[in-house]
């Protein structure tokens, strides 16, 4: 496993991290740029994305660079943002095929960093700012997206609980930002706010596949020339609030199921030791179909056909999700605290800790698998600011025992219980 | 054991039909940590009419195909999920219209995986209580997708498609229709169904093939399996005309969904016929309706889509249709602009560039497409059902013409055979 490293190489708030493979026939190439999560940056951050990805100087309109990404032998673009703990991410991603199985021997690695470059530095400008046709149609999606939340109900659920259990943390915002912020945005601010993130905010690009890193890099720093970033700061995001009391917050809706979701803290972030150990408690807890939630809610109980949980990684959050009848809410609120009453008291048997050992090793060796789940990894260990190689991981879980999860499940607290509730019935 | 290379995709299929009449198919893959393996079955939610040589004539109740599934993880001994947990597995399944997958991934202990796979979907295990126990749960599962606006504008325009034929059924049946299902059911479906000649083997990934093969024919020796004629299926004589040219189904969303598309008239085609009709027509609404097309566009710019806007196709031998849409503000608009776009392209014919860029397309994402497993695996099974080898893809890709997607234009975008599924806010 120890071949899949990473060549990388820091600059001035610039990473570029290079991962030579012959594992996959296409080369895969991000660029992450790292922003505070906060009200004031928000919304803009979504939008920028997304117009970026309307149009360049060199390919104006999205047929014109569609049809450039096409004669790419189909390569994928897209921009967008994430959500990674209190800090949003901008991401551009393109996967391009490898020219060595294709009978064209055109420099497609190359092509595809000339072409990031281009929707990065070279954007379609009007009178010295984004061009307004451009930036009205994108709030106008912008604006569809955030509303169109609501359509998944066990997203809507999960974001609902979010923004109630965190009312005066960051963490509640939505990656998408505040609807009601976008009518502001004009395209001379939106252009202003894009010069700042590229001089400003820490930036780090990824490339994956059967390259020569020196190739690699040196087309980065060619098409894509950031200099002077990473001067502004990003706070790490905090992950301990102690519990006060147990919230309880229910809404109706005319749905068939009831979303019954629970938030609770941990206390524990990505970089601190007990993680690999919070990663096990969640395991044991509702992370697979051989869980205590799945086990007790749905198989024993016939209650639900999915009771889960899992860890918001940076925010040390575990969020249990679960779809029942309104009217077993009692029930499935009884049988899940007694689940975490037991892990507190750390009735864990022997085969429910080897189960789960065997299947988050699994999890994290197949990620070797995808080249945006290597990725995904290796930068969000950046983010915590503690990298784990994959074998330290894994030892962290073989060594794992009861008591360690015992003592994490006494620093779990509910903070939170949200029910999304069908009409007619809670009546 | 036989093996077929595909020299240009640098991939080597090892192949073997066993006393059984199981086929089974092993991809190495040179490199990857994980295997990935199913176990597929010929049967889905649209064989519910169907009799055995020698046996009845039966009809079974709708979603038992899916309840099936459920009840296949549920051995004697306990559940089948903590035996591959075990030795690190994550397994799974699913029930399409025309299959049932068993399947799981690891990274170590594969050739027991390997057996448990096998031995589970062999070994069936139905009680009155089982059973009874798993109403419960599939009827939420079924509530759930009542809920889920995606899934319901998805089989409204395949209900208004058709007219009896079960494709238009619910893959998990309603929660009347499972309330019906009886362990003897099951039993009399798992006989019919789950008989080696009627199932796929399909491992892809870390594995030694030799090896794998060897161990695959000494499971499969240990067990008995009588020869089975083959299974007659009925399905009812279906129109070749749309049932229904519009529907719309309200529920508490943020943006109204609108899918539509076209019914293919012609169906009973297999094989390579059947292949290239999909690729031909897949090239076609590329062209059409991808972000490079002027008439996607044209709905942008109108904001009456987003990037989530798309197209696709399936074609089996025993239906055919085009799916198209996504989320907009106004459907009729939306339908009202496709429709005059489309008509006028009728009219000039489409794009000879544009095509030859489509197919440079295509080729690439099938190249993306085999870096994964999952794709490679359900992907050939599915093929191999209907005649064709998923392989050969590339070479029809390479193969198709300007003339032949051109034809398929004409055939396909048919107006009479058009209709439109809307799920939309009540107020709205």
């Amino acid at each position: 496993m120890n071949e899949l490293s990473f060549i990388s190489h820091e600059q001035e708030g610039i990473g570029v991290h290079i991962l030579p493979t012959q594992k996959f026939k296409t080369t895969t190439i991000l660029v992450h740029i790292q922003l505070p999560l906060t009200e004031e940056l928000v919304t803009k951050g979504a939008l920028l994305p997304n117009v970026l990805q309307r149009g360049t100087e060199q390919y104006p309109n999205p047929a014109q660079l569609q049809r450039h990404l096409d004669s790419l032998y189909g390569a994928i673009f897209n921009a967008g943002v994430m959500k990674r703990g209190e800090k949003q991410i901008i991401q551009l991603y393109l996967e391009i095929a490898n020219e060595k199985f294709l009978a064209d021997s055109r420099p497609l690695l190359e092509e595809g960093i000339r072409f990031l470059g281009e929707v990065l530095t070279r954007p379609l400008l009007e009178s010295g700012a984004f061009a307004k046709k451009v930036v009205e149609l994108e709030k106008e999606t912008l604006t569809k997206r955030i509303e169109g939340l609501i359509d998944d109900k066990m997203r809507y659920a999960n974001q609902r609980l979010t923004e109630e259990m965190c009312k005066e943390e960051p963490y509640r915002l939505l990656a998408y930002g505040i609807r009601e912020q976008i009518p502001q945005i004009t395209p001379e601010d939106l252009y202003a706010f894009y010069q700042d993130v590229l001089s400003s905010y820490p930036v780090d690009m990824y490339v994956i596949g059967d390259v020569q890193p020196d190739e690699a890099a040196s087309y980065l720093h060619k098409y894509i020339p950031l200099t002077a970033s990473g001067t502004k700061k990003v706070p790490p995001t905090t992950y301990k609030k102690a519990v006060t009391k147990e919230h309880t917050v229910t809404e109706e809706m005319s749905v068939a199921q009831g979303k019954l979701n629970i938030g609770m803290r941990t206390q524990i972030g990505y970089a601190d030791n007990d993680y690999v150990h919070l990663m096990m408690y969640n395991g044991v807890l509702g992370g697979f179909p051989h869980s205590k939630l799945f086990m007790n809610v749905r198989e024993k109980a016939s209650l639900a056909y999915y009771a889960v949980s899992q860890l918001e990684t940076q925010k040390g959050l575990c969020m249990i999700m679960s779809g029942i009848e309104t009217a077993n809410y009692e029930q499935a609120l009884t049988i899940i605290k007694e689940q975490l009453d037991m892990m507190k008291r750390g009735e864990i048997t022997d085969i429910e800790l080897n189960q789960t050992k065997a299947m988050l090793t699994n999890q994290l060796r197949e990620t070797r698998d995808s080249a945006a789940a290597i990725a995904s990894m290796d930068y969000n260990g950046r983010l915590s600011g503690r990298r784990r190689s994959l074998e330290e991981i894994l030892d962290g879980i073989s060594r794992t025992t009861k008591e360690d999860i015992a003592r994490v499940a006494q620093k779990v607290e509910i903070d939170t219980i949200y029910f999304l509730c069908g009409k007619e019935e809670a009546k | 054991m036989k093996t077929k290379r595909y020299e240009r995709l640098n991939e080597t299929l090892y192949y073997e039909q066993l006393d059984n009449g199981l086929e089974v198919y092993i991809l190495p893959k040179s490199g990857f940590s994980k295997t990935y393996a199913t176990f597929t079955t010929r049967y889905g939610s649209i064989d519910n009419e169907f009799r055995v040589p020698g046996k009845e004539r039966l009809k079974v109740p709708d979603g038992i195909a899916h309840f099936l599934e459920h009840k296949m993880f549920e051995e004697e001994e306990g559940d089948v999920f903590a035996e591959f947990a075990a030795h690190g597995a994550s397994a799974n399944a699913f029930t399409s219209f025309d299959r049932t997958a068993y399947l799981f991934s690891s990274t170590q202990d594969v050739a027991r995986n390997v057996e448990t796979l096998l031995n589970f979907v062999q070994k069936p295990y139905f009680t009155d209580e089982n059973v009874e126990k798993e109403k419960g749960i599939i009827g939420q599962e079924i509530r759930m997708y009542d809920d889920d606006a995606d899934w319901r504008v998805y089989f409204g325009l395949i209900a208004n498609y058709y007219h009896h034929h079960p494709v238009k059924i619910d893959i998990a049946g309603t929660v009347e229709s499972i309330s019906k299902i009886t362990k003897e059911l099951l039993y009399e479906c798992y006989e019919t169904f789950y008989h080696p000649s009627n199932m796929l083997l399909f491992i892809v990934g870390a594995v030694e093939p030799e090896e794998m093969m060897e161990l695959v024919r000494q499971n499969q020796a240990k067990k008995a399996y009588d020869k089975q004629a083959p299974i007659e299926r009925f399905y009812p004589d279906e129109p070749a005309t749309v049932a229904r040219q519009r529907s719309v189904v309200h529920l508490p969303v943020g943006i109204p969904k609108c899918l539509f598309g076209f019914k293919d008239k012609q169906v009973g085609l297999t094989g390579e016929e059947l292949l290239k009709r999909e690729v031909a027509t897949e090239v076609l609404l590329d062209i059409l309706f991808s972000p490079s097309s002027d008439l996607y566009q044209k709905l942008y710019d109108a904001g009456l889509i987003n990037s989530g806007f798309g197209a696709d196709y399936s074609g089996e031998p025993q239906y055919g249709f085009s799916m198209i849409g996504g989320d907009t503000k106004d459907p009729d608009a939306l339908v009202s602009m496709v429709d005059t776009e489309l008509k006028s392209v009728l009219a000039q014919g489409i794009d000879e560039e544009a095509f030859t860029l489509s197919k440079k397309k295509k080729t690439g994402e099938f190249l993306r497409a085999l870096n994964s497993v999952e794709f490679i695996a359900n992907s050939f099974t599915k093929y191999r059902f209907g005649g064709t080898d998923l392989f050969a893809r590339a070479d029809i890709l390479e193969a198709m013409t300007f003339e032949d997607v051109s034809a398929r234009l004409k055939e396909h975008i048919d107006f009479n055979q058009f209709s439109v599924s809307i799920v939309t806010s009540p107020e709205q």
